[in-house]
């Protein structure tokens, strides 16, 4: 699926993460991570950002997030929250996001 | 720590009794209460409002935080609930204004610099990369030539003043580009004015007519500029919109020279033409400067062509006089959505 407007997930505080998704300008799935600890972690944030959205089978959509050094957990969480309202979807199978 | 605050939110329009509350604590943290805040998030705590965050559309104005309640976790706070608001509200992309001093704080809220008027201010937007890719979609319109003009028309309405201008920088330029401003904050709507440019400008062969954006005279680049109707004309922050075209936009379409008419009636683009020569050919910046061009008004019967005029005329349904001052599109627009007032047929 793709992202198709614009939705927020997550907030600033320390231990959470504040995930923003658009629709992309060429449907392309652009990831932009920004986190305090980018140097430590950078990998693992991304991996698990990028395996969440394999997941929900999202193939485009602009994907910016904010990190103030979340879990692993809660990254997948607040991803799958923001992507859930920027594509406006009801029908979901929560059994492939485990 | 006292945690057992509340955030909640006023509208300074319903005169709130925090009003009073909220203009201590700018005041306190040197700063005004913006005429144009729609919406404030507050704090409440310990019995008294310790910080606050207004929005304007999409841009969030008049921060602050007490300063005996300063400290990461509050701020933090404040910045997740006016971006939740502004959420709530259908607005994502996201701008603000701070004091260079500030900035670390405001990168904290996932804000980014755009642009920086050297220790005064600077605009910041809630994104790494959009600014980035505005400016790729302009260069795929890029257009080869050494004399590259570029225009930015609100049209409100389009009038042949607007066409004059446009067909005389046609003239002179390997290529022109024509943008129109998007906020929908004037007397005509962007949808009614974008067309009516495209109606008036599409005798010309080397023109690109591109929509506007929230980068080129907006509410969050050019606030004033939306006031002038209401007369309120404080700080113009015309300096942070040019510098945004020179340091962004031109550069992106590689357009050398900015064309503008004299402006004989409306004050605030008559300001601003003054400082687009300050800020887009004087001023120090790491983009080359860029040449404005004024090129005198059109003149009918002896009057200088303006849409304000238009719009002075059409408020008595003068559509004679209107006629000489505008394309036939833009009449024919103006006879339709402005009926002259029904009279009694004896």
């Amino acid at each position: 699926m793709k992202v198709t407007k614009e939705a927020v997930a997550g907030t600033l505080e320390s231990s959470d993460l504040l995930v923003k998704v658009a629709p992309s300008d060429k449907g392309t799935r652009d990831i932009v991570i920004r986190s305090e600890v980018i140097k430590q972690f950078g990998k693992q944030i991304r991996h698990v950002v990028t395996d969440t959205l394999d997941k929900l089978s999202v193939s485009g959509g602009s994907i910016v997030i904010e990190d103030k050094g979340a879990l692993d957990c809660v990254i997948r969480a607040r991803v799958q929250a923001a992507v859930l309202r920027g594509c406006g979807s009801q029908d979901l199978d929560w059994g492939s996001l485990s | 720590m006292n945690a057992t605050g509340d955030f909640y939110t006023v509208q300074p329009k319903g005169a709130p009794p925090e009003m009073e509350a909220i203009r201590g604590l700018l005041a306190a943290n040197d700063l005004e209460l913006d005429s144009q805040v729609e919406v404030f998030v507050l704090r409440r705590q310990q019995g008294r409002i310790v910080a606050c965050a207004g929005l304007d559309h999409y841009t969030i104005k008049c921060v602050a935080v007490a300063d005996d309640f300063r400290g990461e976790a509050l701020s933090l706070r404040l910045g997740s609930e006016v971006i939740n608001l502004a959420a709530a509200r259908g607005q994502f992309h996201l701008f603000l204004y701070s004091a260079p001093h500030n900035l670390p704080f405001f990168r904290g809220w996932g804000f980014y610099p755009v642009v920086e008027v050297p220790e005064r201010v600077v605009l910041m937007e809630n994104s790494p990369v959009a600014i980035e890719r505005y400016c790729g979609s302009l260069r795929e319109r890029r257009r080869p030539g050494t004399n590259i003009g570029g225009i930015v028309l609100n049209a409100n309405p389009f009038t042949l003043g607007h066409r004059h201008l446009v067909e005389q920088a046609a003239r002179v330029c390997d290529w022109l580009h024509v943008f129109v401003v998007k906020e929908d904050a004037s007397m005509f709507s962007y949808v009614d004015r974008f067309s009516l440019v495209a109606a008036g400008v599409k005798h010309i062969h080397n023109l690109t007519l591109h929509p506007g954006s929230a980068y080129i005279i907006s509410r969050a680049t050019f606030p004033g500029y939306f006031l002038k109707e209401k007369a309120v004309i404080d700080h113009s922050w015309a300096a942070i919109d040019l510098l945004l075209f020179r340091e962004y936009i031109a550069p992106a379409l590689g357009i050398t020279h900015r064309y503008v008419g004299t402006e004989p009636f409306d004050p605030v683009t008559k300001n601003y033409n003054a400082e687009m020569q300050h800020w887009l050919r004087h001023a120090a910046s790491p983009a080359p400067p860029i040449t404005v061009v004024e090129i005198p008004r059109a003149f009918i019967g002896g009057v200088p062509i303006s849409a304000t005029e238009v719009r002075r005329l059409l408020a008595q349904r003068d559509f004679e006089r209107i006629a000489a001052l505008v394309p036939a599109t833009t009449l024919q627009l103006l006879e339709t959505k402005f009926p002259a007032a029904v009279t009694t047929v004896q």
